[in-house]
């Protein structure tokens, strides 16, 4: 079970995994995510699904701390120790209008390609999907990119060597000023999701974007993933992931992010310290 | 004639304080077989053992001390095992000075005879020598769905497979044993035992399902069309939060998340285990009940210099198993008593610095017929903290009442049910904490076990 079917770089920091999960394929909408657990005694880490197919589930992963950077040594035809989900409160699929979805990280770019691809088939969307990276090197290859799911598509990159030069947040405003969206949805880094809440409240636009927080069992029992929505704690796996952006208490979100940083890096040391054993 | 000798407990053998604040062992080391013994004959064998009535499975103790007393081990795990499918954890975790132990007639002129030990004694032997009891299953045609492997679901499993039903056992998380594992510290409850009760649940052939959380990857409604009848033993695992000022500060945790991170996680393993723990010197736990001391205790072994339990009420009020409290007192646990915390104090980037407190002083009794603590108005004080746990006790998992409106819960989000054990749908039955609200391991293995008598009852058309 949890069987690597398929794995591929991304670019130099993000990979695609593609593991047998059909169970959390086969009930699959977009916006859920799953919790992996890489070995025996790894920890539970959430991840969002960009696709599902024949009871394989694909997802982005970034190369960021311990388990992302151990379960890139695992190879295809080896197995995971757990695959558990889908997770979260997906969005409503339905027929909102001129929908923008927008993304600048590995999470958001999962997440882009899944909601495009279903709010697409939906009669009377139209579908615009933004995707930045920061430069040139790190665009991802065509065929997992949004551009094939929705109706219209722009690539930014940060220094303009590819693409418009930008982020998603300043061709947006462009298409805010044409009056031409009815809702955003967004994920990717939480700084520049605060900088969308602001920009779009400007022009009440509905926005409603994926928050990223610390979880441990996903099902509502430890509240290590709470934050605050209007004042009121809402718990990010099972009310969420997707918030209401005008909502959101940015600040204490990204405060929450840092609070295992020192031992993230005393793990770090660990595997290394493992592999120069060997 | 009661000799002097008779009147003071075979003592229990515990690893001393200042070298088990260092590890996650367990704290007492058993009874020999020797030990066991000598505690077994001190029971007077009762005529009408009280013992028993108090006992809230009702387990034949005076039976079953008659037979450790006689050397006969397998026969007393035997009889232990006829209303407790698990003495070894029971023994364990039983509030016994509030039941078997607190009406023992021993206890009133010397030591209550020390059951809890003793059951535990019976189950860790039979262990050891891999005694079982004989099982004869005739196999049935219907099927039962058990959702949460807490007390409550591992009890009602049990039975009805006993009976011969088909039981599929659905668990959210990636381990089974609900409280048993995530909440319960190994330095209380050791995971081998738990383990060991978990096997045996599918020894004796319940398909155990774990990341099967129902309302969220599992519907009930499949559930409901799938199977013939229905127990939810989700308990009440939701953390409460105290709603003031500061509670999305770091280092500012629920007990589930620190006992979850420890216990579940082995975050005392951390780096070998990945999921991290920040403790930090200076810990504060909110309440003082057995969540508390085990928060406590957890932070102690993590290796915070000073760790404080703060309580409205004081040490006497305090709802924590004896052995508990004086273990915690013990490992250097600080019990602040009557102060009630107002706000949270942060530092510049984020992490918890302090708690301010009120102080409070005991009122008229409550309707617990405990007294009321009280504010003293003006008494407000700021103690400095690094890491604050909150263990104000749970409430049952929103998760799965969300997804199953159908269900008629109380006021205060339990699940409702009659005397059967039997909620509001036909052929669907909840026991344990679940429908309590929080109890005790015992109460839920009873329920547990109640409600398979219902469900048999109803399956068999009784
Ligand atoms: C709903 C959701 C969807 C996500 N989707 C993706 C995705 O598609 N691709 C991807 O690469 N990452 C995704 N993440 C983030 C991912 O879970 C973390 O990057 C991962 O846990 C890092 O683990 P690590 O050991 O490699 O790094 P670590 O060094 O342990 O952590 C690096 C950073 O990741 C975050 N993090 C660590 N542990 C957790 C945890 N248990 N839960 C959440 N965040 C954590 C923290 O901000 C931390 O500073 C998602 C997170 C959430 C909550
Ligand atoms: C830290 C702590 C210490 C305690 N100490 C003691 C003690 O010393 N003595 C004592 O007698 N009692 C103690 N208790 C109380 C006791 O543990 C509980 O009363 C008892 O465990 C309740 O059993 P239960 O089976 O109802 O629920 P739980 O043990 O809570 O088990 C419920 C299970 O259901 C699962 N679940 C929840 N929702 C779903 C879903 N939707 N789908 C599938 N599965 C689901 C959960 O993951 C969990 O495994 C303690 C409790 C805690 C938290
Ligand atoms: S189950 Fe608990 S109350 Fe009953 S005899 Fe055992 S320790 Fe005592
Ligand atoms: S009450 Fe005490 S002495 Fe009497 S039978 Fe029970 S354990 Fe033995
Ligand atoms: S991850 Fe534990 S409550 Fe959300």
């Amino acid at each position: 079970m949890f069987r690597i079917t398929r794995k591929e770089d991304l670019n130099a920091m993000d990979y695609l995994i593609e593991v047998e999960a059909p169970m959390v394929a086969e009930r699959f909408q977009p916006g859920n995510f799953a919790i992996l657990i890489t070995v025996p005694q790894g920890e539970r880490i959430p991840m969002s699904i960009q696709k599902v197919e024949d009871g394989k589930i694909a997802m982005f992963i970034k190369r960021l701390g311990k388990t992302s950077i151990e379960l890139d040594g695992f190879e295809v035809g080896d197995s995971l120790e757990s695959v558990i989900g889908p997770l979260g409160k997906p969005p409503e699929i339905k027929r909102y209008g001129n929908v923008v979805v927008a993304s600048d990280l590995v999470c958001g770019h999962a997440e882009n390609y899944a909601l495009c691809k279903a709010l697409q088939k939906i009669e009377g969307n139209h579908v615009i999907s933004i995707q930045t990276f920061p430069t040139k090197d790190d665009v991802y290859p065509t065929e997992e990119l949004s551009e094939a799911v929705c109706d219209e598509y722009y690539l930014t990159t940060l220094d303009g060597s590819q693409g418009i030069k930008g982020h998603y947040n300043d061709l947006l405003k462009d298409l805010l000023d044409e009056g031409k969206v009815d809702i955003v949805f967004a994920g990717g880094d939480i700084p520049a999701l605060r900088d969308l809440a602001k920009l779009t409240e400007l022009y009440d636009v509905p926005t409603i974007v994926t928050v990223r927080q610390i979880m441990i069992d996903a099902t509502g029992m430890c509240g290590s993933c709470r934050i605050f929505v209007d004042g009121e704690m809402k718990l990010t796996c099972i009310d969420g992931p997707m918030f209401d952006a005008h909502k959101l208490d940015f600040k204490d979100i990204i405060n929450r992010l840092s609070m295992f940083k020192k031992k993230e890096g005393e793990a770090m040391e660990y595997i290394k310290s493992k592999t120069v054993d060997k | 004639m009661m000799v002097e000798t008779d009147k003071i407990r075979v003592p229990m053998r515990e690893q001393p304080s200042e070298e088990r604040v260092r590890n996650f062992d367990s704290v007492p080391l058993g009874y020999s077989e020797k030990e066991a013994m000598a505690e077994a004959r001190r029971c007077i064998q009762c005529q009408d053992p009280a013992c028993e009535t108090k006992c809230p499975v009702n387990m034949k103790i005076r039976a079953m001390i008659e037979k450790i007393a006689e050397g006969d081990f397998k026969e007393a795990f035997l009889i232990a095992k006829e209303d407790n499918p698990i003495p070894a954890i029971s023994g364990r975790v039983c509030p016994q000075e509030d039941q078997c132990e607190g009406v023992c007639t021993m206890g009133k002129k010397g030591d209550a005879i020390n059951i809890g030990k003793l059951g535990a004694f019976l189950g860790d032997w039979a262990m050891r020598n891999g005694v079982t009891e004989e099982l004869h299953i005739d196999e049935r045609d219907k099927k039962v769905a058990v959702i949460g492997s807490g007390p409550a679901g591992i009890s009602c499993a049990v039975d009805l497979r006993k009976l011969g039903y088909h039981v599929t056992l659905f668990e959210a998380l990636h381990v089974a044993g609900g409280v048993l594992q995530y909440g319960i510290p190994a330095f209380r409850l050791p995971k081998d035992i738990v383990d060991y009760e978990l096997t045996y649940l599918q020894k004796i052939g319940v398909d155990v399902r774990l990341n099967n959380i129902v309302g969220q990857n599992v519907m009930f409604d499949e559930l409901r069309r799938e199977f013939d009848a229905i127990f939810i033993g989700t308990g009440a695992g939701a953390p409460r939060f105290l709603k003031i000022e500061g509670e999305e500060l770091m280092g500012v945790y629920s007990a589930n998340e620190f006992l979850i991170r420890v216990n579940l996680m082995k975050a005392y393993d951390f780096p070998r285990h990945d999921t991290p723990i920040v403790c930090g010197s200076r810990v504060g736990v909110i309440g003082a009940g057995n969540v508390a001391m085990d928060a406590a205790r957890c932070a102690v072994r993590l290796g915070a210099k000073e760790v404080y339990i703060l309580y409205r009420r004081t040490k006497r009020e305090s709802p924590a198993r004896e052995e508990e409290l004086h273990h915690a007192l013990e490992e250097g646990v600080i019990f602040m008593e009557l102060v009630n915390p107002t706000k949270l104090l942060g530092s510049e980037d984020g992490w918890v610095k302090g708690i301010e407190l009120v102080r409070m002083k005991l009122g008229e009794p409550d309707s617990s017929g405990r007294p009321r603590p009280v504010k003293i108005d003006g008494s407000e004080f700021i103690m400095e903290l690094d890491t604050m746990v909150n263990a104000l006790g749970t409430v049952p998992n929103r998760l799965f009442l969300d997804r199953t409106p159908e269900l008629e819960t109380t006021s205060w989000g339990g699940i409702k049910v009659d005397e059967n054990l039997m909620t509001n749908i036909v052929g669907v039955f909840a026991g344990g904490d679940s429908t309590s609200g929080g109890a005790t391991v015992i109460q839920a293995l009873g329920e547990g076990k109640k409600a398979a008598a219902s469900i048999h009852d109803y399956l068999s058309g009784r």
